[in-house]
């Protein structure tokens, strides 16, 4: 189980990085949903992987943490959703606000001359 | 007090002469600070004179040992006389000189805040407070010179005047720090007595270099005595007064203030001296042939300057008396020489010594006192300058033992060259008029020569009876600076027939000699500029390295910054990589991986997971929906992991955000520019693209890997004892929520929801403005081909037509329908929030949802005018709700967002557990819902409002605003 | 029990919400209501954060440390905010600069484009939090308050180079905010905790394997707060952001760089410090030349700049180069000139964002040539006409402030510039008793002394450009409401250099703060929450 959500981390921010190093803004965008995947898988393995163990503390006597999974990375996890989901929503109009005004798709705003 | 006022004042007046509407008076105010500040010192001389010392403190920075402190002892009085008696001078002078249509004001303020630097300087009692007045002269200097700023020259002489000393301040500024970290102390006293402890430090030489670079810039000397020159395109009194008397004299004085400190060491010897020789030699050779009278002077200043020089070099006793007299006499020649100029100038219209002749016959008066000054100059006997050049001709017959000759050779030829230069300023006398004058001169205002008259009298009386004139002053500074070292001197006119007599008159016959022979060979009287071919031009090369600095670091930044964005990003990611491994040693290690733990479900999982990641990466330049399904796809497999390893919010939360982000981006699409794959094209890319794609694909597989790598380190460490441990055990018994994560949300971590719903606020902000002033892009703006092709029956219809009896009627009618009961779902997921997963934010995105189909079915015009949202104040209502929440807690004296549980007994419910935090996630659901519709419907505007795009007209609104 | 004056620390976070949130539903139409509102909030935050100032350095609290348990949890369970000098400090100059800013949009730049205030306000909560905050993701939710509202307001008066810069500056800060949660996850992960105290309390009695990615983690961190700070190499978003961005907003970017910059002192000093066992002194060394190099790289942007916004910018990034080495070679007296080099760069840069406007109305087409090539051509300039009597009040005023401007940011006498630059190079000469002066302190002085002739050298060129070589005509139109927060700021400089003796003083007291590690941690872990009666462990 850790390899493969290791890997999948490391899947999804390689590709990530690739689409972010491109030229074109809808490249970026792209490439800044799969990194954000990637953190929001990485922070939320900091807590312990367990499956079918989610913090809800519903039995009445005190409950035994071991037995659950943290929850603060999860909370965690669902602020850095939040913001990230603005900030693309931000990043995505800044895209069409300067084609529109640019005229052109790349990340500078104007062709680079390479 | 007294001392303080005398640095006072002069600030003071120079403010008032600035903004006081003065009418041309400014003269006046100039003159009585001057004169104020004249017989305040020579008041002074109870205190300072014969051996004492004035002082006065005041505390500044006490913590650095910086205090702000006045000092004046013989040497400085001299010195504070000189500044203000030739102030006085020149500002009656410059009353004269300065023409109606000149700024006068800033003239005199200038003048005036120069004065006080420069007496700055002379008193202060504390190395870093003397480096600031310095730098202040400089600055002062700087304003001086560009007075004239219209003029191209005075702008470059100002700017060149202000880099070089400037940069030697800054020297300065350093071997001063590094003098008062050898003693100890910046207060001067202390400096000066710790002398042999300096000398004997192993920063003495850094110091002394450094502090000579100051002196050197300051007093222009060799090399850097070019920005004096250029500094002559000031108005003759500023000349008269700096170049003189006054800012040049700064450099000389900080030498012999710090002599006792720093001298008598091979290292000062080699220095200064060697820079002065030079200096006196370059700058006596030069002024034979300038063409410009001030430009004659002004080398002959450099000359001089360097005489001085050379003594401190020398390094004994007597030599110093001789540079503090030479300073006197040179001032007071000087200073007149450059006022007849001025006056040559102003009443002929011209100072070019080709052009002027026999200027006696029409300026009688004035002819006399140049010629007598220029006499002086020169070093003839019963004249001021006579004396102090003869002790310099003896001192230097005492330099490298009785058998080296060739300091004595360097002082005689200065000599004839001095002659030889003042021959020809007074050249412009002799002869018969010129008749090309663009004035026709006569002698000038009674009060304007004045200045003249007084100089050139003391001239004569300290060149006939030194001993009783100026001897007491003089004596005074030198025991202030030499204390017990102090030799016998003896201040007279005659001394015998001695060796130092004889080089006078060598010099002096040689000079005329030199001069009539340069008359014939070259017709002197007609020539400007050396006629040896004479590389050195300090001005160009100032230039050129001026212009190679700025158009090199232009050059340099192309090659250590880029204002492109890719190249930062990789940056970033770079050395997001490389630091971790640079400054951690031991790196952790990866232990052992087995295949046996790999849970082949969730591996098939990410196997279509990370399929979809490396398609959208492959795919996002040419199929961007394409690319899109694939993330959502990414997405979806996320969300299920996250479903998986027991985070049902999380889950819930991605799949709502999923939704709405791909709608976002759906609408965003139909604006970017069309890009179809050429295959060609794709055959040859040009090869830089191809390696830099390489080296991002390696720069992607290494980063990927990383990431893989730590997660597995973390994965498979043991954890540490963490905090997250005490929730779970809270939530319960003081959160009131069974939901660890959301009991979280609300209320242990409730802060950071706080800031989470703001930045959801102001994202949602940003993009309202932002797209009130969209301007689609030309080619985007008609209805794209895919929707406009006849067979469709869709194309004729607006999206109303089409949801209210087109062919979405069916669709439509069912998702109105839907409305209600997505609504009704929200409530349940915000609802149990609390004690299952749900809550605000995901109910808020649901709910946001319902409206959202709504727009995408029947289209913004329908839906807008069957239901009004009012996003902005849903979101305003949102925030306040959950500041309030927060603040309520104030109330029961508790913290910011401290929850409370409220038990009420409701008819139908029963009892309910009301918890504050309720409140506050319904803050969070109204900012959710009304963020989102802003963004959503803001987009959605459009697409409506580039139909009805007037031509020109950038910024539409749409007739109905979203209020 | 805690008093009202513990909410007072709250007070510069939450008063910029209700303000920004209340001024989101008010029609753009009414200015006055809008302007009033903002006016009011700023007033409020200028008067807090005196307040507060006066409680940290008056003994209110014990240690001098206010701390203020958001939400009643004991730390590091709960998210605590916390109030030093250093935190007062900041605070105050927020509310100064924000309060100059504020005054000089009122003419004109509040009154283009909508929802500037509330994007204003919400700026000023980011940065506030920023300061306050002594939980890591917490900051990290505050800075994306802060950045989000910059966003917003370096878009503010929409043109093509505000999106071009404002796209490249997203793009660039999302990225680093990402880097941000990855660093902030690892530290989790290594000590189980994301308070600051904590993690200091923790730091020492990590094992080998946790302490590595603790290292690693602080080490990606630094990059995201670098990225704000504008370290060399990235950095180089900064001088387009500035030079496209309106003067107000420009002069609010002045400020949120000196939060990277802040936060990295924090949590250095507060982490590894000494006593924090094997990572005591954990990357100072890569502060203090990677500052230096930031130092000499924005000389050389000085130097090549053709317009005086790039200018200001790479002379921010000088500043912020300069305050990373100061970091990096950790001495306390160094730190405490350091601290007032901050505030001195911070105001005469800001000063002259907001100048720079006003100057470049008087600049003539002469003028508006580039400054470099110019250089080439000066021999053929033919002179212009004698200048007119007296000096125009609007020109000398302009001419004043810029000249001031130029002498305090390249540390020329006699203004705060050279203070400071005096105060670091006698703490670099001092270094504490017994050690001689170490060899990264002579490159420290000779890089702060060039970059200081440098920063004459090409400021003395616009300024030379403008008010000499332009042959201004008309003396340009100055409103009151633009002048006054120039001078404002400006004079604010000479106080601090008249009064440098007792501002020494506090910020010693500061920096002496900054290293007592274990006061922070006894404070901030043994404070107690307010009891809420029986059987409540956790509070």
């Amino acid at each position: 189980m850790n390899l493969v959500i290791a890997l999948a981390i490391g899947v999804l921010f390689g590709s990530g990085i690739w689409l972010v190093l491109r030229p074109r803004t809808f490249q970026v965008i792209i490439g800044l949903l799969l990194m954000s995947y990637a953190v929001n898988l990485f922070i939320f393995i900091m807590g312990r992987l367990k499956v079918d163990r989610p913090p809800l503390t519903l039995g009445d006597g005190l409950p035994d943490p071991t037995a659950l999974t943290d929850p603060l990375p999860q909370a965690l996890v669902l602020t850095a959703i939040v913001i990230g989901f603005a900030t693309t929503a931000l990043y995505l109009v800044m895209m069409i606000g300067s084609r529109g005004v640019t005229g052109t798709d790349h990340v500078d705003g104007r062709e680079s001359e390479e | 007090m007294t001392l303080l006022s005398l640095i006072l004042i002069p600030f003071v007046g120079s403010v008032l002469a600035a903004f006081l509407p003065l009418r041309g008076r400014e003269a006046w105010l100039a003159g009585g600070v001057a004169l104020y500040g004249l017989i305040a010192t020579i008041y002074l001389y109870l205190g300072a004179g014969n051996g004492g010392v004035e002082r006065y403190e005041a505390e500044w920075l006490p913590q650095l040992g910086l205090d702000f402190v006045l000092r004046m002892d013989g040497l400085a009085w001299l010195f504070a006389v000189l500044v203000q008696g030739i102030g006085v001078l020149v500002v009656l002078y410059a009353r004269y000189y300065m023409s109606p249509k000149d700024p006068v004001p800033r003239f005199f303020s200038f003048l005036l805040a120069f004065m006080g630097s420069m007496l700055g300087v002379v008193l202060s009692g504390n190395l870093i407070q003397l480096v600031v007045f310095w730098e202040l002269t400089s600055l002062t200097s700087f304003l001086l010179i560009g007075y004239w700023h219209h003029r191209i020259d005075a702008r470059r002489g100002a700017r060149m005047a202000l880099t070089v000393t400037a940069a030697g301040g800054l020297c300065l500024l350093a071997g001063v720090l590094i003098l008062g970290s050898i003693v100890g102390s910046y207060d001067l006293e202390a400096v000066l007595a710790a002398g042999d402890r300096v000398r004997a430090h192993h920063a003495y030489l850094p110091a002394l270099i450094l502090i000579a670079l100051g002196a050197l810039t300051k007093s222009a000397q060799f090399p850097f005595h070019f920005w004096l020159p250029h500094a002559m395109a000031a108005p003759t009194p500023v000349s008269a007064y700096l170049h003189s008397a006054t800012m040049v004299k700064a450099g000389v004085f900080l030498l012999i203030r710090l002599w006792p400190v720093l001298s008598g060491t091979p290292e000062w010897h080699w220095i200064i001296g060697g820079a002065g020789v030079i200096t006196l030699l370059i700058g006596s050779f030069n002024a034979i042939f300038q063409a410009d009278i001030k430009g004659l002077l002004a080398y002959s200043t450099i000359s001089h300057l360097g005489i001085i020089t050379a003594l401190l070099g020398i390094g004994t006793p007597l030599a110093v008396v001789a540079a503090i007299f030479h300073v006197l006499n040179h001032a007071t020649f000087k200073a007149s020489l450059f006022m007849a100029a001025g006056i040559v100038d102003h009443e002929t219209g011209s100072r070019d010594m080709r052009v002027l002749r026999g200027l006696y016959r029409v300026l009688p008066i004035t002819g006399t006192l140049a010629i007598v000054a220029s006499a002086a100059m020169a070093g003839v006997p019963l004249l001021n300058g006579f004396i102090s050049k003869e002790m310099f001709f003896a001192e230097t017959l005492g330099v490298g033992g009785p058998d080296e000759w060739w300091m004595s050779t360097a002082a005689i030829a200065m000599g004839m060259f001095s002659v030889a230069y003042a021959l020809r300023f007074i050249g412009i006398f002799v002869g018969r008029l010129s008749e090309e004058l663009p004035k026709q001169p006569q002698e000038p205002p009674r009060w304007m020569r004045f200045p003249v008259e007084v100089l050139v009298l003391l001239c004569l009386v300290v060149g006939i009876i030194p001993g009783r004139s100026v001897g007491p002053f003089l004596s005074d500074a030198v025991v202030s600076v030499l204390g017990e070292a102090t030799p016998a001197y003896n201040l007279a006119v005659w001394h015998g027939f001695n060796m130092p007599l004889l080089m006078s008159m060598v010099a002096l016959l040689g000079g005329i000699v030199l001069y009539s022979w340069l008359q014939l060979r070259f017709e002197l009287r007609n020539r400007s500029g050396v006629p040896v071919r004479f590389e050195l031009n300090g001005g160009h090369i100032y230039d050129s390295i001026m212009l190679r600095m700025s158009t090199g670091a232009g050059a340099l930044m192309r090659h250590i910054g880029t204002q492109r964005l890719q190249p930062q990003l990789l940056l970033i990611i770079v050395m997001m990589m490389a630091l971790p491994v640079a400054l951690v040693r031991p790196l952790p290690g990866l232990d052992t991986m087995r295949l046996t733990d790999v849970d082949l479900s969730l591996a098939a999982l990410w196997l279509i997971g990370g399929g979809c990641a490396i398609g959208a990466a492959w795919q996002a330049k040419y199929h961007r929906l394409a690319a899109l399904i694939l993330v959502g796809g990414t997405g979806i497999i996320t969300s299920m992991t996250f479903l998986w390893l027991s985070a049902p919010d999380l889950a819930l939360t991605q799949l709502m955000v999923e939704t709405v982000t791909t709608v976002l981006i759906l609408l965003g699409l139909r604006w970017l520019p069309p890009r179809i794959a050429l295959e060609d094209m794709q055959a040859r890319v040009p090869r830089r693209v191809r390696l830099r794609r390489g080296r991002d694909l390696i720069v992607a597989l290494v980063g990927g890997a990383a990431m893989a790598a730590i997660s597995f380190v973390v994965l498979s460490g043991t954890p540490s004892e963490r905090i997250g441990d005490f929730f779970v055990l809270h939530a319960l018994s003081e959160g009131g929520g069974s939901n660890v994560v959301n009991v979280l949300l609300v209320d242990f971590r409730g802060f950071d929801t706080f800031g989470e719903i703001t930045v959801l606020s102001i994202v949602a902000l940003t993009v309202y403005a932002l797209l009130r002033r969209f301007r689609p892009a030309p080619e985007s703006i008609e209805i794209p081909a895919q929707r406009s092709n006849g067979i469709d029956p869709a194309v004729k219809q607006t999206p109303t037509e089409q949801a209210e009896h087109g062919y979405l009627m069916v669709p439509g009618v069912y998702v109105r329908f839907l409305l209600p009961f997505i609504v009704l779902v929200a409530v349940y997921f915000f609802m149990r929030g609390h004690n299952l997963p749900g809550g605000g934010f995901v109910a808020g995105l649901i709910f946001a949802v319902a409206f959202i189909v709504q727009y995408m079915v029947a289209g913004t015009a329908w839906v807008e005018s069957h239901l009004r949202l009012r996003p902005h104040k849903w979101m305003a209502w949102g925030l306040v709700t959950a500041a309030l929440t927060g603040i309520g807690a104030w109330l029961f004296g508790h913290p910011f967002l401290t929850s409370h549980t409220a038990h009420l007994r409701l008819p139908l419910l029963g009892d309910v557990h009301l918890p504050s935090a309720f409140f506050f996630d319904l803050g969070v659901f109204l900012v959710v819902v009304g963020a989102t519709m802003l963004i959503l419907v803001a987009l959605a505007h459009q697409s409506i409002r580039s139909h009805r795009q007037l031509p020109g007209d950038g910024r539409l609104a749409p007739e109905r605003d979203i209020r | 029990m805690l008093g009202w004056l513990d909410h007072l620390i709250l007070v510069p976070v939450l008063l910029p919400l209700l303000a920004g949130a209340v001024l989101i539903p008010i029609n753009e139409t009414r200015h006055r209501l809008k302007f009033a509102i903002n006016a009011m909030s700023v007033l409020g935050l200028l008067v807090t954060a005196l307040l507060l100032v006066q409680l940290v350095d008056g003994g209110h609290w014990s240690e001098d440390i206010g701390v203020y348990l958001a939400a009643n949890w004991l730390a590091p369970f709960g998210i605590v905010l916390l109030v030093d000098r250093l935190a007062a400090m900041m605070l105050l100059l927020a509310a100064v600069i924000a309060t100059a800013t504020l005054l000089y949009s009122m003419v004109r730049w509040s009154r283009i484009g909508v929802h500037f205030h509330s994007l204003f306000q919400f700026l000023l909560m980011g940065v506030n939090g920023a300061f306050l905050t002594h939980d890591l993701f917490n900051l990290f939710v505050f800075f994306e308050v802060m950045l989000a509202a910059s966003y917003g307001l370096l878009l503010h008066g929409y043109n093509v180079n505000r999106i071009r810069a404002g796209l490249q500056y997203i793009a660039v800060n999302l990225v680093a905010s990402l880097v941000f949660l990855i660093g902030v996850a690892l530290i989790y992960a290594a000590t189980g905790t994301l308070n600051m105290s904590d993690l200091a309390a923790r730091v020492a009695a990590l094992g080998a394997e946790d302490l590595a990615l603790l290292k690693i983690g602080m080490a990606v961190l630094v990059i995201a707060f670098l990225v704000k700070g504008a370290m060399w190499p990235l950095g180089f978003w900064l001088p387009t952001a500035y030079a496209s961005a309106s003067p107000p907003v420009a002069a609010m970017l002045v400020l949120m760089t000196k939060v990277g910059v802040y936060v990295i002192m924090r949590v250095w000093l507060l982490v590894f410090s000494d006593g924090g066992g094997e990572a005591t002194g954990f990357g100072s060394e890569f502060l203090l030349w990677g500052g230096l190099a930031t130092v000499a790289f924005g000389a050389v942007g000085m130097l090549a700049s053709q317009e005086q916004g790039r200018l200001a910018g790479y002379a921010a990034i000088v500043s912020s180069g300069t305050l990373l080495a100061v970091v990096g070679y950790g001495q306390a007296s160094l730190i405490t000139a350091g601290l007032f080099y901050l505030l001195s760069s911070t105001l005469a840069v800001a000063a002259f964002m907001l100048l720079i406007e006003l100057v470049d109305r008087v600049r003539s087409p002469a003028a508006a040539m580039l400054a470099v090539t110019m250089e080439a051509f000066e021999f053929e300039e033919n002179p212009a006409q004698p200048v007119g009597k007296g000096i125009p009040a609007a020109l000398a005023f302009l001419g004043l402030s810029f000249a001031a401007s130029t002498l305090i940011i390249a540390g020329l006498p006699p203004l705060s510039g050279f203070v400071a630059k005096f105060g670091l190079f006698h703490a670099l000469l001092h270094p504490q008793a017994g050690d001689a002066v170490a060899a990264p302190a002579w490159a420290f002085m000779a890089l702060v002394l060039v970059s200081g002739l440098i920063a004459i050298i090409a400021m003395m060129r616009f300024g030379v450009r403008t008010f000499w070589a332009s042959g201004a005509v008309a003396p340009p139109r100055l409103q009151f409401m633009e002048a006054a927060p120039v001078t404002l700021l400006l004079f604010l400089c000479v106080a601090l250099t008249v009064q440098a003796g007792p501002i020494f003083g506090f910020l010693e007291r500061t920096s002496a703060d900054l290293h007592q590690r274990a006061q922070y941690v006894d404070r901030v872990l043994s404070s107690p929450a307010v009891s809420m009666g029986a059987g409540e462990a956790g509070r």
